[in-house]
């Protein structure tokens, strides 16, 4: 293969490995960390921008000495563990067995068609977290059944217009607003001992840890501007939950 | 301690399912789903131990979080996952989630219905009481889940235990 074609090949397939990689909810570390392994693997050397919603990526060959630079946008982020897993088991596998650019490239593709969990999976295992939440923050088995009720609407909204392709934040929006109104009506019929907890803790499946837990990484890893940005969105986020809650308490008449 | 010991265990295994739950919807591979289970369980427990001692719930969050931190490098390692994987949806039920409830509570009653001078300054109490909590709380839930890999300046575990 021509060495320029086989340059920008591996850009490609690089920039695409590390758009795969933070749209999972990988660090900004882990990213750069896969990149250079990557790049080793195939006789090159990476450096590499990246921010919330672009890569800049500058690659040079190791035997010729030539370079080339890309960019790529990251499309909007869905978590998903499996992927950031399976890419890190591949880079191993990559090191140790000296994979060529065609191994990696099939690797990627297996990876990205790979399924997730089935919705309905998501929905009831999430909503048996509302209802831990709820234990822990001491509701009783009524108040804990009302959460899982509330989540269990309210992370369904949220699939839904996901599918529709709404805003992030609307999304939550809506979520939070259906999930607090069903728990209300927990709160405006004194259901269980403390119906408050189960308002409290029916919004929480919404709270972007991902995403504030990574804005502490980053900003430790001197990635201080992605460090910001994760922290902005995590605090959008939280303002969309509590928008929400506020419009249904304000419906239920409840202070 | 106020809690007997049958509740402290219940309420450490809601935490493990809460933790699971997390994990699902971050969609994390299905052989990680026990460990995270286990994380969860085993930081619920050391934080409720903690708090039922009178400890300050950021000391016993940043507590229970370096326990995550530690277990999962071992546990990385058997099982070929890296830790991320399993220490994020573990430490998901610490996340302070009640604590940012009642700060937007506060503002939004300071803001908008809240007239009486003595029971605002009360709001404005308990808006900073609750947001430094959940601020501390999440840097060092942060921390400890970094802990380890911060101690022995290394980026990856693996061949850490060969």
């Amino acid at each position: 293969m021509n060495s320029q074609l086989k340059l920008e090949k591996t850009a490609t397939l690089l920039l695409e490995i590390s758009s795969m990689l933070m749209v999972s909810g990988a660090n900004t570390n882990r990213a750069n960390l896969s990149i250079t392994r990557f790049a080793s693997v195939l006789k090159c050397k990476a450096f590499s921008m990246i921010s919330h919603k672009t890569i800049v990526m500058t690659l040079t060959d190791d035997e010729t000495g030539k370079s080339c630079t890309r960019v790529q946008n990251i499309p909007p982020y869905i978590i998903n563990f499996s992927t950031i897993s399976a890419i890190s088991k591949a880079s191993w596998h990559a090191i140790d067995q000296d994979w060529s650019i065609n191994q990696i490239e099939d690797e990627i593709n297996k990876i990205k068609a790979k399924k997730r969990y089935p919705k309905f999976v998501v929905l009831i295992a999430v909503s048996f977290a509302g209802a831990g939440f709820c234990n822990i923050f001491g509701g009783d088995y009524i108040n804990m059944a009302v959460a899982f009720f509330s989540t269990l609407i309210g992370l369904f909204v949220v699939q839904q217009s996901h599918k529709r392709n709404f805003n992030v934040y609307i999304r939550t929006f809506l979520g939070s607003f259906f999930a607090s109104s069903l728990a209300s009506l927990g709160v405006l019929y004194n259901i269980g001992e403390s119906p408050q907890t189960a308002l409290a803790t029916s919004i929480l499946f919404l709270v972007p840890g991902v995403a504030l837990i990574n804005s502490f990484t980053d900003l430790f890893d001197n990635n201080v501007l992605n460090g910001m940005v994760r922290f902005s969105t995590g605090l959008m986020t939280v303002l969309a939950i509590a928008l929400g809650l506020f419009t249904a308490m304000i419906i239920f008449h409840l202070n | 301690m106020d809690r007997s010991i049958f509740s402290l265990i219940e309420v450490s295994i809601w935490a493990g399912i809460a933790a699971v739950g997390f994990g699902i919807l971050f969609n994390i591979p299905k052989k990680a789903i026990f460990t995270v289970f286990v994380l969860g369980l085993g930081a619920g427990l050391i934080k409720f131990i903690l708090l039922g001692l009178d400890v300050n719930i950021i000391i016993a969050s940043f507590t229970a979080a370096i326990f995550v931190g530690v277990l999962s490098m071992p546990m990385s390692h058997k099982i070929h996952q890296p830790p991320v994987v399993f220490s994020i949806p573990a430490v998901i039920p610490m996340i302070p989630g009640y604590f940012a409830y009642e700060t937007i509570l506060s503002i939004m009653n300071f803001t908008f219905i809240e007239t009486d001078s003595i029971k605002r300054v009360e709001l404005i109490d308990a808006i900073f009481t609750n947001s430094f909590t959940m601020f501390f709380i999440l840097i060092s839930l942060t921390i400890g889940v970094s802990f380890p890999m911060l101690m022995m300046r290394k980026n990856t575990v693996k061949n850490m235990y060969d």
